[in-house]
């Protein structure tokens, strides 16, 4: 497996206290479909902004296709798109001229940028919209404008910081018939977050569990599964819910022994 | 990556021709003032301290200062907008040098100050004011100008990205204010009888900024003026160029 993306012990620590990363260490392979599970507040959205340089670390190292992105965050943006929580579109522009900015954004030239953003328009279901502003779109439409945005430059990883947050279960199947193309076919490395664990155990063969701030497990779906409930077939959900809960228990057991 | 560069630029100056309340109001005020300073005193620009070109030569510089003041809020509320739309994530995570995210709302409505300034000069000049040293005049008065509005455009944008409310954008405004009153700006020194507002207004950068354009325009202001103006405006655009940047840096992404 050819490593596409290195965490090794990253650390970050906020300024009000919180430790959100403790020593946390990755490996995901090229052409990996990776989610990263656990509670609100575990650490997920932490690590992923760290890794596309929205925040700095505070120890530790972390690469991104053999490139250290904090010493170049310019270079780095042309490998990696971002699709994160919130939206992050100007609502007083056109949907086209939004998607053909980022592109021109990226180097393409107007010709090119206002193909791929035709392509993603159309991808996205997004045509009847075309020439609306960002502001009077749904909210699921605005959701499909935002992910569409993090593909225009063609990424080879795609970082998805709980991306179907807020869409229909049309605009969500569509979402992932979209993802998952680009994983098979094109080879594209999805690093995904979500608290959707179906869509999890649906799309990715790969995961970790971070709680926080530090990895509980790392490796296949289906082995995480197995360790959770070695004699029984339960779903990503109920493992994750069942390891979760034990995590609980035995906090609450510790507590009462001290 | 320059033509990311001119591409945050462009949009900078976009934004400002989508929504150009700010410059035009800035613009209106500025000409209002002109007009009325100069209907209601103007009758004093015979005194001979006016020199021959009258009180419209001389009250014109203000309209210049006070442009600048007006339109300076645009570049922090424009990226108090790309903020609160989290748009600046989106424009952070470009290829692009992430300075440029910054300074492009500070140029763009530099710019728009100048086009403005522009547009008052034309005006001057259909009043019959006259240029000193000609297109050297027009010159001189458009690098003050930029530089001043620079300086506004820089504070007013790191003011905001500290405090992250785009109405502290008008602190730099309401500070600034004050400074006009407290210079040679209806009246030349000579005829200015209070000696702690002389003493005053040799400390207040705007006196030279005035006075630099006198020089230009009538010729009433020795060149020192417009020199020192120039050195003045050039250290506190930069300062304030800094400070943007140094703000941007605080950031809660």
């Amino acid at each position: 497996m050819t490593v596409e993306i290195e965490i090794r012990n990253l650390f970050k620590k906020y300024p009000n206290g919180t430790e959100a990363l403790k020593g946390v260490s990755l490996d995901i392979g090229r052409g990996q479909f990776f989610t990263l599970l656990g509670p609100n507040g575990a650490g997920k959205s932490t690590l992923v902004k760290v890794m596309t340089t929205l925040i700095s670390k505070d120890s530790g190292s972390f690469s991104i296709s053999g490139m250290n992105p904090e010493s170049n965050p310019a270079k780095i943006q042309h490998f990696i798109g971002v699709a994160s929580q919130e939206n992050e579109i100007d609502p007083t522009e056109k949907v086209e001229n939004l998607l053909v900015f980022q592109g021109r954004l990226f180097g393409l030239s107007k010709a090119e940028a206002t193909k791929r953003a035709n392509e993603l328009i159309e991808l996205f279901q997004l045509s009847s919209e075309r020439n609306k502003k960002a502001s009077a779109l749904s909210g699921g439409n605005k959701r499909r404008l935002h992910c569409a945005l993090a593909l225009v430059h063609r990424p080879q990883i795609l970082f998805l910081d709980e991306p179907t947050v807020g869409m229909d279960p049309l605009a969500r199947a569509n979402f992932w018939d979209i993802i998952t193309m680009l994983n098979r076919s094109q080879g594209v490395t999805v690093f995904l977050t979500t608290q959707y664990l179906d869509e999890a155990d649906k799309h990715a063969s790969e995961m970790a569990l971070i709680v926080g701030g530090e990895i509980h497990f790392a490796g296949s779906i289906a082995s995480f599964k197995k360790m959770v409930n070695p004699d029984g077939d339960l779903s990503l959900d109920d493992s994750y819910l069942k390891y979760i809960k034990s995590l609980n228990n035995n906090s609450i057991s510790n507590n009462n022994e001290e | 990556m320059k033509t990311a560069n001119a591409i945050f630029i462009n949009r900078g100056i976009m934004k400002l021709v989508k929504q150009p309340s700010a410059p035009i109001m800035g613009f209106a005020m500025s000409l209002f003032f002109l007009l009325v300073y100069n209907a209601g005193i103007g009758g004093v620009g015979n005194l001979e301290a006016f020199g021959t070109g009258g009180y419209l030569p001389f009250v014109f510089p203000i309209a210049i200062i006070s442009l600048a003041m007006g339109s300076s809020a645009g570049a922090g509320q424009t990226l108090n907008a790309d903020m609160q739309s989290g748009y600046f994530r989106r424009l952070y995570l470009s290829p692009a040098p992430r300075w440029i995210l910054v300074v492009a709302p500070m140029l763009a409505d530099t710019l728009s100050s100048l086009f403005f300034t522009m547009l008052l000069l034309a005006i001057a000049a259909l009043f019959g004011v006259t240029f000193q040293f000609g297109m050297l005049s027009v010159f001189g008065i458009l690098l003050l100008s930029l530089l001043w509005s620079l300086t506004l455009c820089g504070f007013s944008a790191g003011i905001m990205l500290r405090t992250g409310q785009h109405q502290s954008a008008a602190i730099v405004t309401n500070a600034v204010f004050p400074l006009l009153f407290l210079s040679t700006t209806f009246l030349p020194r000579e005829l200015i009888t209070s000696e702690w507002l002389l003493a005053v207004s040799w400390a207040n950068p705007v006196t030279y900024i005035l006075e630099g354009n006198r020089y230009l325009l009538a010729g009433t202001s020795p060149a020192e003026f417009f020199y020192f103006g120039l050195l003045i405006t050039a250290v506190t655009s930069i300062a304030s160029v800094v400070f943007a940047l140094r703000s941007a840096k605080r950031i809660k992404i």
